[in-house]
């Protein structure tokens, strides 16, 4: 007790008023004016115990602190005389771990709790084990994919560019990262990371980890694709380059939908260093396929997301369901509409088209210089080709993920003309030209009230037209074309729905009225 | 006449007294090991070795004394003997609530040593009785 100090709480400093504080000198002791700890003891139900009593002797000039280490006496017949028990009047301190009791308290100590038993818990976990050992594991969104000693890594930059293997991929998590690691030819051999053999070594749970391609990067930066996969390709030093160092790899799982991965690929883009590269930008990739299916990016999971395109198709002649466009000269093929350009002549446009984004509404126009040599006819469809593009999609999908198999999932566009005069002579043979597209996207949030899903509706198409007057030749006239998108939100307000009213169901006994029935 | 009557008048007394001195010793001990088990911390894996002692102590007293007077009332050395046996257990349950209790506090303590005290004169007083007897 003598070296307990409860005021003490400067380091290295006198604590004011402190008698106890073993930072003070003599001459700080003169200055105080009580003590403010002025007994320091153990527990006081103890029989016999150390006391340690500071005090401050006011009438010695200057002042002095008296210590005094003294035996305090219970004088109660109910004092502790001993105990048998260690932790009986204080907090016992952990045991330091070292080589000998650290199994035995990794034991003790690793579950969620701690129970004086430790058995019960691994019998727990040792009856389920056995029957799911031969099952593989069924994976939530986002879960990490777990290999066989750890997860599986995507390096990906945290905090600062440098990439960090601490990553690991969740599943249905499509990622794409790029990162920096730094690298040097002498020690080419020994970084683990830019070898192959680190992203493949680890088998996903009973799945191996198949190379899908390798593409070999030159060092002035040509890629050729090598033709066998096969081969397990190292980090080498050859004439002081290094070679066959991991620039990229990307991953691609196929689970099934009950959850389970069953296949996992990995392709590789390796290349070389040189002695004076000091670091190289890495690029990683993960994305997953249900088997069975053709990889399509959803645009929602059921409901559409703000921000990615809304999906549209066709159906073919003969077929039944409706078949996507997949492969267009825009890349999404999906419903588009004009884009404005810098030249904002529409004849001169090329055919630039962006594609509808969920949400986003839109609106996009040029100018169209007529002259008077133009012909009605060829006018008409040049702009009909312009505003609504050369495949113009016959049906909308009403989720962001239907099946082009769900019919039920698509909703048909219609199509509307209007005139932006009245004709008021139906004979006269005016021309009449399309001068403004309007898509107007009716949708409603569908599902549950805490996490509703956008859901189309309805989709239409409204050409207005305008008769061209014909002009005396020599003269040109400009006509502004616009393309508009709109998303109109006709969701109906929720509707609580409670429980039915528990009814009683009371019924006499079907021998109630025995004697006469 | 004394010298027909070889049953021991002082051991006869102290069986008594002891009876009388137990009841109290069980019962302040009962109490104080329920007081302790209130204030302290007293996990169950402590406090059922000490009051399942405290019980067997109790067993083995009633005994103890009972075989230790019908011996010494009858003259015969058998029961004395047997007493004497089980005093030694009786001493080592004592040893056992003065020492190595959970808690022990002052007050066990001086009734331990009470109790000790008088199981050592009981014992010299049993020996002499069979020594008497004997011969």
């Amino acid at each position: 007790v003598a070296k307990l100090c409860v005021c003490d709480l400067l380091v290295a400093q006198c604590d004011v008023n402190c008698c106890c504080d073993p930072d003070c000198s003599a001459a700080d002791f003169s200055l105080f004016t009580t003590c403010s700890v002025p007994i320091v003891t153990g527990d006081n139900r103890l029989c016999s115990q150390k006391a340690a009593i500071y005090s401050l002797d006011v009438e010695a000039n200057p002042p002095e602190r008296i210590f005094k280490l003294i035996d305090q006496v219970n004088p109660s017949v109910f004092c502790i005389h001993a105990t048998n028990y260690k932790e009986a009047l204080s907090f016992s301190s952990p045991q330091m771990p070292t080589s000998e009791n650290f199994d035995q308290l990794l034991k003790e100590f690793e579950s969620a709790t701690f129970s004086a038993e430790p058995d019960s818990w691994n019998m727990n976990t040792d009856a389920q084990s056995p029957s799911d050992a031969n099952e593989t594991y069924r994976y939530e969104y986002g879960v990490p994919i777990q290999t066989v000693d750890a997860f599986l890594r995507l390096p990906s930059p945290v905090l600062s560019s440098w990439c960090s293997d601490a990553n690991p991929a969740g599943f249905l998590v499509n990622q794409a990262t790029k990162c920096i690691r730094s690298v040097s030819v002498e020690k080419c051999g020994n970084i683990q990371a830019v070898s192959m053999l680190f992203y493949i070594n680890s088998s996903i749970l009973a799945v191996n980890i198949t190379v899908q391609s390798v593409i070999v990067q030159s060092l002035n930066g040509m890629w050729t694709l090598l033709n066998s996969s096969d081969v397990l390709r190292l980090p080498m030093i050859l004439d002081e380059v290094c070679i066959n160092i991991v620039l990229g790899v990307s991953y691609h799982i196929t689970y099934t939908d009950a959850g389970e991965i069953i296949e996992a690929a990995a392709s590789f883009v390796l290349g070389a260093i040189n002695k004076e590269a000091l670091s190289i930008q890495q690029s990683f990739e993960i994305s997953f396929t249900q088997v069975n299916t053709k990889p399509v990016p959803l645009s929602g999971n059921p409901g559409y997301v703000v921000g990615l395109p809304v999906r549209a198709g066709f159906r073919p002649q003969g077929y039944p369901f409706p078949v996507e466009i997949l492969f267009n000269t825009n890349k999404y093929g999906q419903l588009t509409i004009l884009q404005s350009t810098s030249n904002q002549d529409c004849l001169a446009a090329q055919g630039a088209r962006t594609p509808v984004l969920f949400g986003y509404n839109m609106v996009s126009g040029c100018k169209l210089r007529i002259t008077a040599a133009m012909k009605c006819q060829p006018l008409t469809q040049t702009l009909l080709d312009l505003l609504k593009g050369q495949t113009f999609p016959e049906y909308v999908a009403s989720f962001g993920n239907s099946r082009a198999q769900d019919v039920l999932d698509w909703v048909p566009i219609t199509h509307f003309q209007t005139s932006e005069q009245r004709i008021y002579n139906t004979f006269q043979s005016s021309c009449q030209i399309p001068i403004s597209l309007e898509i107007e996207v009716k949708w409603t949030k569908y599902g549950s009230l805490v996490n509703p899903q956008a859901r189309i509706v309805n989709v239409t198409a409204t050409i207005t037209s305008t008769t061209l007057k014909q002009l005396p030749s020599g003269r040109e006239r400009t006509i502004p074309i616009t393309s508009s998108v709109v998303f109109t939100d006709i969701s109906s307000p929720a509707e609580p729905g409670y429980k039915a009213w528990p009814t009683i169901n009371v019924k006499l006994p079907f021998d109630f009225f025995f004697p006469f029935v | 006449n004394s010298s027909y009557q070889l049953s021991s008048v002082p051991l006869q007394i102290l069986f008594y007294i002891n009876g009388i001195y137990y009841i109290f010793y069980f019962l302040a001990t009962l109490a104080m090991i329920v007081y302790k088990s209130e204030v302290f911390s007293y996990p169950d894996d402590f406090l059922a070795p000490d009051l399942a002692l405290l019980f067997v102590m109790a067993i083995l007293e009633v005994l103890r004394l009972y075989l230790g007077s019908k011996g010494n009332l009858t003259e015969e050395e058998a029961p004395l003997g047997l007493s004497l046996v089980m005093t030694v257990g009786s001493v080592i349950l004592s040893v056992y609530f003065l020492v190595w209790q959970t808690y022990v506090l002052k007050a066990d303590v001086i009734l331990n040593a009470l109790l000790l005290f008088t199981y050592g004169l009981e014992s010299l007083l049993k020996v002499v009785a069979i020594a008497a007897f004997v011969s």
